[in-house]
């Protein structure tokens, strides 16, 4: 269990303000970007991070994440980067970061190995989309020593029973998909899940985030009124393809105002 | 048992994929156990098996090439005699039976060669399915007339771009649609490969190779094997081959894996032998990939072999040391398929060719007794491409 991100949840809970976690592709749109857009988010006001480490195939993903892997990985990513990004936000800010990655390179670097690196360097917890709820065990022996929260995906079409089991496995939030499918769909009805997210308010005892499909201040609006916040991905790496180099901090505030401001 | 309850054979194996594809995987498990003790379908799929399909396929004793290498006797398993030109009809009519036992409206598939796009695309037309096969557009360049034939058969074939555009790729595409639309979609996965239960159900439905072999050899020789012989990509066609006959510990048993242009030139499909323990398409096994686990871009001229992992049933045969795994170049396999040619008038499939190649390092070694069997698991017809610019080159040299 990560204490920093625990207090930012509490926090907003408390005032019954809702919760706004941006995905950002480490080492995209350039290597050297990554800490620079945290830092600008977390000025502009979101809550906390989600840092996806770029993967060669990654098989939850749209399009559009691909790609911005696919150029981070052409930027000459490397894993290491990740703890490095890390280290230059952490000199000015404690924004709540969740590492969001496939299984393979964690696997790969060796599991331990890199949770003890992640808490080293600052990150507060895991996001790993191709890790079965069974298969947690390869993780959860680490997560108290490292202080992590290791956070599930609870997709609309999971059974009761397995709604009930994400929840009793989770730490601290439950990241809820809005739809079948991978990330950054377009035009997603949100009205279809509805009936879902009143089950959710009802049957989760711990606070839920929905992610996937969102990209605008009326989708914030609708979906604020049933869950405690929202993760925001493909729509910002989207927004980033056609920002220049050095309009990336000015554009990045004005990508969080537009979400989180009523349209003019 | 192997695979145990959580698909695991040894270590490897499992199902790791993103929660919501776990619906439809515990759907189809319990569909498969269901469907196997299915009196009507079981029927259905024997009937189909040899009516449809011809099984059972020849087991054919290549005198000619026995006498080339002057060593043990060589009988080829004839799968390029099956309809659509390989083994891969085998498990797509299993499937597709599987399918419409499930209810499901719409099929799915990947392709490298395109023999599985081909052998899914013509059960689903047979069927009355809407029919979407994903193939990488490297692929689609090399076996041209493969797209062709599944256009023909009316599935609509989905060119893939990512990546390298071959068969990683293609897998890649197939299982977001699957993620999509599985509710309505049955993903026909084309080899050992992929979450549990895909490595079982395919095995299931590949394994009448090897049941055949078995009854086949002792009706010829009145006794079992010695050596089996196939090919490894994902690997279906080597366990459709190895499975019945695994407990058989005298059987000496040879995987081959595609050695591109030579495995210290990297560019090669060695997953087995060249590959690092990892979980990538569902499930924990052996693939080729770099120093920060990123998986690597595989290479064969055989486009069926072009994988950069392998089905973990093979790698927990490979851990265990019950199946022998070995290379092959692209040169040494273009050789083989052009002695068959020559000694026996069958033009083989490369990947087939892969697993003839390796003959002349082994059958000269055996005595005249030794009976061994190559698991013939396609036809070379869509590698005449291919084939014709070798040979093109090589009489242009000599």
């Amino acid at each position: 269990m990560n204490k920093t991100l625990h207090e930012v949840i509490a926090r907003k809970k408390a005032v019954g303000d809702f919760l706004l976690s941006l995905y950002i592709t480490a080492g995209y749109p350039h290597l050297k970007d990554t800490p620079q857009i945290i830092l600008e988010l977390d000025k502009a006001g979101v809550d906390f991070i989600e840092l996806g480490i770029p993967f060669s195939d990654p098989l939850a993903d749209g399009p559009v994440i691909q790609k911005a892997s696919q150029i981070a990985l052409n930027n000459g990513f490397r894993i290491s980067h990740t703890f490095e990004i890390l280290k230059e936000v952490r000199q000015q800010s404690s924004i709540p970061i969740l590492l969001m990655s496939y299984l393979n390179p964690i696997y790969h670097y060796g599991i331990e190995t890199f949770l003890n690196q992640a808490h080293i360097w600052g990150a507060n917890g895991l996001i790993i989309p191709d890790l079965p709820l069974e298969e947690r065990g390869l993780f959860t022996p680490f997560l108290d020593k490292y202080a992590l929260d290791l956070i599930y995906l609870l997709p609309p079409n999971a059974p009761d029973e397995r709604l009930h089991a994400i929840d009793d496995a989770s730490t601290s939030f439950v990241y809820v998909v809005a739809y079948a499918g991978v990330t950054g769909r377009e035009n997603s009805d949100p009205i279809h899940i509805l009936p879902f997210l009143q089950t959710l308010k009802k049957s989760l005892t711990h606070p839920f985030l929905v992610g996937f499909g969102i990209h605008s201040h009326q989708d914030i609006a609708f979906y604020s009124r049933y869950a405690d916040g929202v993760i925001i991905g493909s729509a910002f790496i989207k927004y980033l393809e056609k920002v220049t180099e050095k309009n990336i901090p000015k554009k990045t505030r004005e990508f969080v105002h537009a979400l989180t401001s009523p349209p003019a | 048992m192997i695979p145990n309850h959580a698909g695991y054979y040894g270590q490897f194996g499992g199902s790791f994929v993103p929660e919501v594809l776990r619906p439809a995987l515990m759907e189809l498990n319990d569909a498969f156990q269901a469907f196997k003790k299915n009196r009507t379908y079981q029927a259905k799929y024997l009937t189909d098996l040899q009516d449809y399909a011809g099984r059972p396929t020849p087991l054919y004793f290549a005198e000619n090439l026995t006498h080339h290498y002057g060593g043990g006797r060589i009988y080829l398993k004839r799968e390029d005699l099956c309809h659509t030109g390989a083994h891969k009809i085998n498990n797509t009519l299993g499937q597709i039976l599987l399918a419409q036992y499930m209810g499901k409206k719409r099929i799915i598939a990947e392709t490298g060669a395109g023999q599985h796009g081909v052998a899914t695309a013509t059960v689903a037309v047979r069927a009355g399915l809407e029919c979407c096969i994903y193939m990488g557009v490297e692929d689609m360049k090399r076996q041209q007339p493969n797209v062709d034939r599944m256009t023909m058969l009316g599935a609509e074939v989905r060119p893939v771009s990512a990546g390298t555009g071959t068969l990683k790729d293609a897998t890649n595409e197939a299982l977001r649609d699957w993620i999509a639309t599985s509710k309505t979609t049955h993903y026909i996965m084309g080899s050992v490969v992929g979450p549990h239960p895909f490595p079982l159900i395919v095995r299931h439905f590949q394994k009448v190779i090897g049941e055949e072999v078995l009854r086949q050899i002792k009706r010829k020789e009145n006794r079992a094997p010695d050596i089996l012989i196939a090919c490894v990509g994902g690997g279906s066609n080597a366990l459709g081959l190895f499975y019945p006959m695994l407990p058989m510990l005298q059987i000496e048993m040879i995987g081959v894996e595609a050695g591109g242009c030579g495995l210290d030139t990297g560019k090669h499909a060695a997953s087995l032998t060249q590959g690092d323990l990892g979980i990538f398409h569902g499930m924990k096994s052996y693939f080729l990939q770099d120093y920060d686990g990123q998986i690597k871009v595989a290479h064969s001229l055989s486009a069926g072999l072009d994988y950069p992992g392998v089905g973990p049933e093979h790698s927990f045969l490979h851990h265990t040391k019950r199946v022998t795994y070995v290379t092959v170049t692209d040169e040494e396999a273009l050789k083989a398929a052009f002695l068959l040619c020559k000694t026996e008038g069958i033009i083989p499939a490369l990947e087939s060719a892969h697993a003839l190649a390796i003959l002349e390092k082994i059958a000269p070694h055996t005595d005249e007794k030794t009976l061994i069997v190559v698991n013939l698991s396609g036809r070379g017809d869509k590698d005449m491409l291919v084939y014709s610019h070798h040979y093109h080159k090589k009489d242009h040299h000599e």
